[in-house]
């Protein structure tokens, strides 16, 4: 019996300890400046939304918003396509050279993004296309592309070989194949590679913050011009910050299982 | 002739892929051997090794990647033993399992940048949780986490390994879930106690799984660069500047895109030939990075 009280109350301080940090900066930002400056800290407040009316009327976060959407939603759904195709292509090859060409798509992703981020930036600064969507969704489904191949190869490796070999038996092509047999069957994959594609492009930073102009920024970039040395307003800025990570958090957790599986895949972080 | 059409759905694409890669790679290797600013692009000049043997010499450059070895080492290992220490307290029946484990992927899922903004606002001196629970605890003064040279990249490493110790302990926990049971029960028959258990069966049977997390730990630490942006920039006095901080500072601060080619370039390779070390040591029989 002892022990199971102490097991519980190990359980809760590292609950505390995760959640606490998400747990502030959401109550920080319903809160009024009075309260949030309070010392001792608040706990107990009636919850008031102005802080959001403030960032839900600022045009900035507005534009940063409907870039991040437009961006990541692009980038990923061309990411997916491309990848789908080329996993169903490498799953049916020999084991051998599928190790081969699958160790090529993970080693594409070894590197720190500022290498090819500057020149990147380079050429687009001659081409003069700072300041456009399709260079940030190019970049997005490119680097997001290797991840959806190695993902798309986990998922249609789980699907019987039996099936194809049938279909080709009644005589089916390979696209025909691809799409009306294999896709349908993964479509819980893909739909998990779309949303973990979403989630990395929305959450990065550091290729956003070299490849975006005035009217392209996204959202990671759009917080960080709020953040001034002298002064910073935290109550908006809170309020910001929830409206950011809460939507990766609701996709995050429908996709639950997938995340890990993901993430060590290795992920598109700069 | 059966595999022949499957060719055509991935060749494209890796052919893209491998050229615009080696393009890119070959391109950036050239600029290291030019001197090329962003400020005057037409002033560019074929300088040989300069750029190297400045990175050589260069302290504030040497500090950096001392800084990057000792972040990605202390962090990465924090993580792991940490991560499995929670691990093995974890490992049991109880109810409310499932729900732990989601919200453990709160921090990993969440937008590096707001980690950082919720970071430095708990560290933020004058009202942050972080001197309130100090002031609880009864260390009277008040700490400037992030302005203080001192202690900054600690309180950086904080916020790194609150975001990423679940990481490290969902991805342990998946693997022991998916190991057998019968050498753990056998050593029990045999009358080992539990923790001769864990000490000498468990942890060895689960070595692999986290050689694996620590290896992709160890490559994300090298190249972090949101939280130090968002919570210090590098600062204060350069103590929390990293290699990755470095170059991107080179680049779009002081324009020297060659100076900052260079630093990536020597980045990227220095951390491979790291890792190829640590993986040829750990496996030495020849076997793929699958998890």
């Amino acid at each position: 019996m002892m022990r199971r009280i102490l097991f519980w109350i190990g359980l809760i301080a590292l609950l505390i300890v995760t959640l606490f940090p998400v747990y502030w900066v959401v109550a920080t930002s319903l809160k009024t400046v009075k309260q949030a400056f309070a010392y001792p800290p608040t706990l107990l407040f009636e919850p008031t939304f102005a802080n959001y009316a403030r960032v839900l009327q600022n045009g900035v976060f507005l534009r940063g918003f409907t870039n991040s959407f437009v961006v990541s939603i692009s980038a990923s759904v061309i990411a997916v396509a491309i990848g789908a195709c080329a996993a169903y292509g490498l799953v049916q090859q020999t084991p051998e050279k599928r190790r081969s060409l699958e160790k090529f798509v993970l080693g594409l992703r070894i590197a720190p993004a500022l290498i090819f981020v500057v020149p990147t930036y380079y050429l687009a600064v001659r081409l003069g296309m700072l300041n456009s969507h399709s260079l940030l969704i190019a970049v997005y489904a490119f680097v997001n592309i290797p991840f959806a191949i190695s993902m798309m190869v986990t998922f249609f490796e789980d699907i019987p070989h039996e099936l194809r070999d049938a279909a080709r038996v009644d005589g089916a092509r390979e696209l025909r194949i691809f799409w009306s047999v294999i896709l349908p069957l993964a479509r819980g994959g893909l739909v998990a590679t779309l949303i973990l594609c979403v989630l990395f492009t929305w959450n990065e930073f550091f290729i956003a913050l070299v490849l975006s102009g005035r009217d392209t920024q996204t959202l990671p970039v759009t917080i960080t011009s709020f953040l001034t040395f002298q002064g910073i307003e935290w109550g908006p800025l809170t309020a910001a910050a929830t409206l950011i990570m809460l939507p990766m958090v609701i996709l995050g957790l429908l996709v639950q299982g997938n995340v890990v599986r993901g993430m060590t895949l290795g992920s598109v972080k700069g | 002739m059966d595999q022949d059409a499957t060719r055509y759905f991935y060749q494209p694409v890796l052919m893209v892929l491998g050229a615009v890669s080696v393009v890119l790679t070959g391109y950036v290797a050239w600029l290291t051997l030019n001197d090329l600013s962003l400020m005057k692009p037409a002033a560019q000049k074929f300088v040989g090794l300069d750029n190297y043997a400045r990175l050589l010499t260069d302290a504030r450059g040497l500090a950096a990647l001392w800084r990057t070895a000792l972040f990605t080492i202390a962090v990465t290992t924090i993580e792991i033993l940490l991560g499995l220490a929670i691990v093995l307290y974890l490992d049991r029946e109880f109810r409310g399992r499932r729900l732990v484990r989601a919200l453990l992927l709160i921090p990993i899922i969440m937008t590096p940048v707001v980690v950082g903004l919720t970071w430095r606002f708990i560290f933020d001196p004058s009202t942050g949780m972080a001197n309130y629970v100090h002031s609880l605890l009864g260390q009277g003064r008040p700490m400037d986490w992030l302005g203080n040279p001192a202690i900054a990249l600690f309180a950086v490493m904080i916020a790194d390994i609150w975001q990423w110790t679940p990481f490290v302990v969902l991805l342990t926990l998946a693997a022991l879930e998916a190991l057998p049971s019968e050498p753990l029960d056998a050593a029990r028959v045999d009358g080992a106690r539990e923790w001769q258990v864990t000490f000498y069966v468990l942890l060895p049977m689960l070595k692999r799984a986290l050689l694996i997390v620590a290896l992709i730990r160890a490559i994300d630490s090298v190249k972090a660069f949101d939280l130090f942006y968002i919570m210090t920039r590098g600062g204060p006095a350069l103590s929390t500047e990293t290699l990755n901080l470095y170059g991107y500072i080179s680049a779009f601060t002081n324009f020297s895109i060659s100076y900052a080619m260079t630093i990536a370039l020597v980045l990227t390779v220095v951390t491979n030939v790291a890792l190829l070390a640590v993986y040829g040591v750990m496996f030495p029989a020849r076997e793929g990075v699958r998890a």
